[in-house]
């Protein structure tokens, strides 16, 4: 009987006639929905149709209705041409990413932490203030400072020689294997403090009466954040890390921009640098094109795949 | 469903509105070609093209280079505006490459009135650059004037358009050249000042030099430490590092290969023993701690204001990459009087041999120059314009001499002059911005003004040369019995072929040829590999493997495809 209820309001829901009175109710709505439609057909869908170029020996004379069509020979010539080298572009972008989600997700969780912990309103929300600061700097600007800084005659080298811990200048950007440590660091610097709010508010969440009762049974500092804090924000962790893991090849494009140069171009070249050195210097849209579909599906497969196992391990999850 | 149908029909909508958006874009394309039907009416019409004051059109020019904006109420930008009825807005390259910014010009669409552009080949594929060739014929004497006939031939692209006209490299009457606006190992005259002024014809000399002088001088008079060698080598600047091999092997500057005048054949100066010598005494003075060991890593910006304290003993570079800006702040700082200005030394492998690093005569390069664009809001006026500036004598002494009577003055003999005053004035970078506008990428003379007497530019006006340097130049130029750069560098005087230069052929390669691709792919690996051989510890090992990757890139393709273009000349 209730099974069959169930499915005669299932009925009735979707029976439900489209009437003008219906639409005259739902007209805000409608208007609202409207313009979201319009919007994501405009700049997520219609763009899409550039894809074909990949598919293409597109010039731009002949626009995409014109241009030969010639399969997956553009695909072709990156995967399998050595010498433009696209895996190695493909590796640094996917392991600046992976480097710089960890240590910019366990810097904001810690620093948010630790700001909680800090009691005093007057301290807290100074250093908060401060730390975000860096978020509205344009990487132009970050990367002008990281130069200087790591520059021969920089703070950071004059540091090092005064406490002696080396005796010789160190060229920082002349070094491939320091470039990805340079790049997260700069990450981390710029965007600690603008990740931890989220997590602070997360933070903030969290009923009170749970540490007071873990006060009353005896837990300490460190325990109520190992008990309290970590698994209250364990949901938002969890969401933060899909939506970023879906970012993971936009290991960024400024920063390596701006700091490389021709020593360390083979650590620091990632996949948006390539798509502008052939698609837009060598006027190839084509291959650009073909190296930029490439990244969206590793992309959508990484979101996919992490999906599936937070819902497998019950945890928070996209969808 | 009807809300479905309502949705669809929504959706549908804006397709076609967006169809449309396109459908116009696509109705605009043939605009161009509508013009040169219609050439017939333009053309007389262009001839006949007078400026009523008080009308001016506002053009845009943006030039693949970075530069200097001037001030929207420049001066004597406003004076060109009343007489001409033009005035342009020049934007320049600001961070990205000139292929990066010309790329993102042809995914957008939208071109500026004027372009110049290292990749000229780009925009003519992209169909954004109007036909001249009737608007060249409009002008009879310009044309006859400017280029000879097979010049303006260079210029024609394959489909028989001529795009663009190169604004530089002209000379009018009687050559004044008194600047080498080419490449070369350039050093302070404080340094030759010290050392006695010797002959220095090799790359050990002059690192000897250096070496000596900054043994005994480590540091400026304020404290400021010396640098002996530094070396720019950001993206297509990085020429400073890459092709002085030619040079010192004794050729001119084909750019990209040697051209190998009695056998008429193409040879590649990478791989050369001249090259080789060249990185290992690089190499050897890397080791020594005598190359700033920030060579490799700074960017244009950081090495022009490095330049600009003075502390920079010797580079290679040409003289049009740093001497504009440099030399104005020497001259503000008073470092000029310090003996702080670089002066050209044709060096050469060996002791003895010919150097061809000053080019005489005229040097056309029909790979890039100014394109009027398919946007262009009035052609016709645009053309003329660009005409003025090759013809009429007064537009260009107001470009490049300034106003008479505030930028300089007129003696009895009708010879133009500044005082000490006008010539500050005019190096100082706000005193340029809101006063002076050279439109320095439009047409331009070097030699001899209309009037038979003075310079078409400043520099070449012999008073203002000599009253412009400082005495420790003076001094310089005279202990070496010579009165200008070319005498100084002591180029062999001698014509080119009609070939040159060749770099003007492969700066127009794309990937589409095996060729093209191997071009790219070896500059990648210069790029990477040139600042790793100069490091590193090992130098023939260093070479071996750069030479390794180098011959990966099949340079053989680039090579045998110059080698087509060059045998087209025999």
């Amino acid at each position: 009987m209730a099974k069959e209820k169930k499915n005669k309001n299932v009925d009735e829901i979707k029976d439900r006639k489209i009437t003008w009175k219906e639409i005259k109710r739902q007209k805000a709505l409608l208007i609202i929905s409207f313009f979201m439609l319009v919007y994501g057909i405009v700049f997520y869908y219609l763009p899409l149709a550039g894809w074909l170029m990949a598919f293409q020996k597109y010039k731009p004379k002949l626009g995409i209705f014109g241009s030969k069509f010639v399969g997956l020979e553009n695909f072709k010539f990156l995967f399998m041409n050595k010498s433009v080298a696209f895996w190695p572009v493909v590796r640094n972008t996917f392991f600046m990413g992976l480097l710089n989600l960890v240590t910019q997700t366990v810097m904001a969780v810690l620093f948010a932490i630790l700001l909680n912990e800090i009691k005093a309103n007057v301290i807290k929300k100074p250093i908060q203030t401060i730390s975000y600061l860096p978020h509205f700097l344009s990487w132009i600007i970050v990367t002008g400072i990281l130069h200087d800084a790591l520059s021969n005659s920089g703070i950071v080298n004059e540091l090092l020689i005064k406490f002696g811990i080396t005796d010789r200048v160190i060229d920082f950007f002349a070094h491939p294997e320091y470039f990805w440590g340079i790049v997260a660091f700069a990450h981390c610097w710029k965007e600690t403090g603008w990740n931890a709010i989220i997590y602070l508010a997360a933070i903030t969440a969290i009923d009170p009466c749970l540490y007071e009762a873990a006060s009353i049974d005896g837990a300490g500092r460190l325990q109520k954040i190992k008990y309290i804090t970590l698994p209250g924000i364990k949901p938002t962790f969890m969401i933060l890390l899909l939506i970023n893991i879906g970012n993971l090849l936009n290991a960024g494009f400024e920063v390596q921009y701006l700091l490389g140069n021709g020593l360390v171009k083979k650590v620091s070249d990632t996949i948006d640098i390539f798509v502008l050195k052939w698609g837009i210097s060598q006027n190839d849209f084509s291959l650009g094109t073909a190296a930029g579909i490439f990244k969206s599906v590793i992309s959508i497969t990484l979101i996919l795949i992490f999906n599936n196992i937070a819902k497998r391990n019950g945890d928070e999850r996209l969808f | 469903m009807k809300k479905k149908l309502v949705a669809l029909s929504l959706a549908s909508i804006m397709l076609v509105a967006s169809l449309a958006g396109c459908g116009n874009k696509t109705a605009d394309t043939p605009a161009p070609a509508s013009k040169t039907e219609s050439t017939e009416s333009s053309k007389t019409e262009v001839a006949q093209t007078e400026t009523t004051p008080g009308e001016v059109t506002d053009f845009t020019f943006f030039i693949t280079m970075p530069g200097s904006e001037i001030n929207s109420d420049n001066e004597i930008a406003q004076i060109i505006a009343d007489k001409y009825g033009v005035r342009i807005k020049e934007t320049w390259l600001t961070g990205q490459t000139a292929s990066e910014a010309t790329g993102t010009l042809i995914a957008g669409g939208e071109y500026p009135d004027f372009i110049d552009s290292d990749e000229m080949q780009m925009l003519v594929d992209a169909d954004a650059l109007l036909p001249l060739d009737d608007y060249i014929d409009a002008y009879p004497e310009f044309k006859k004037l400017w280029f000879t006939d097979e010049e303006w031939e260079k210029f024609r692209q394959p489909d028989g358009h001529i795009y663009w006209i190169n604004p530089f490299g002209n000379t009018l009457g009687q050559s004044k050249a008194t600047t080498h606006n080419d490449e070369a190992f350039w050093i302070q005259v404080r340094v030759l000042e010290w050392a006695g002024y010797p002959e220095i014809k090799t790359m050990d000399q002059y690192f000897d030099v250096i070496e000596r002088y900054i043994a005994a001088n480590p540091t400026m008079d304020d404290g400021t430490a010396n640098i002996a060698y530094t070396i720019l080598c950001e993206d297509w600047r990085y020429f400073c590092l890459e092709n002085a091999g030619q040079f010192l092997a004794g050729y001119p500057n084909d750019g990209s290969v040697i051209v190998n005048k009695s056998t008429m054949t193409i040879e590649d100066y990478n791989t050369s023993e001249d090259t080789k010598k060249y990185l290992k005494k690089l190499n050897e003075e890397y080791q020594k701690g005598f190359v700033d060991p920030e060579s490799f890593t700074q960017n244009y910006d950081e090495y022009i204001s490095k330049l600009s304290t003075g502390r920079v003993l010797g580079m290679v570079d040409q003289w049009w990459d740093f001497a504009y800006t440099v030399n104005d702040v020497f001259k503000t700082q008073g470092l000029d009087e310090k003996g702080c200005n670089y002066v050209c030394l044709g060096l050469t492998t060996e002791e003895g041999m010919d150097n061809r690093w000053h080019t005489y005569d005229d040097t056309v390069n029909q790979a890039s120059g100014v394109a009027i664009s398919v946007d262009c809001k009035d052609p016709d006026k645009a053309f003329k314009f660009l005409v003025d500036c090759a013809m009429d004598q007064e537009l260009h002494d107001l470009r490049f001499w300034g106003v008479k009577g505030v930028d300089y003055d007129v003696d009895d003999q009708g010879l133009y002059y500044r005082t000490d005053e006008q010539r500050v004035n005019w190096a100082d970078t706000s005193y340029q911005a809101a006063h002076r506008c050279q439109y320095s990428y439009m047409p331009q003379w070097s030699g001899t003004s209309r009037d038979g007497k003075n310079a078409n530019k400043p520099e070449e006006q012999p008073s203002e040369f000599m009253n412009n340097m400082a005495k420790p130049l003076v001094d310089c130029f005279n202990a070496y019995g010579v009165t200008t750069y070319p005498e100084m560098i002591g180029s062999v005087v001698e014509t080119n072929g009609p070939w040159f230069p060749m770099y003007s052929y492969s700066n127009n390669f794309t990937k589409d040829t095996p060729g093209g691709l191997a071009w790219t792919l070896m500059g990648e690996c210069k790029h990477e590999w040139l600042p790793k051989v100069v490091m590193a510890p090992d130098f023939e090992k260093g070479w071996s493997d750069y030479m390794a990757a180098y011959n990966a890139c099949k340079p053989e393709d680039f090579l045998k495809e110059m080698q087509d273009i060059l045998d087209t000349f025999k």
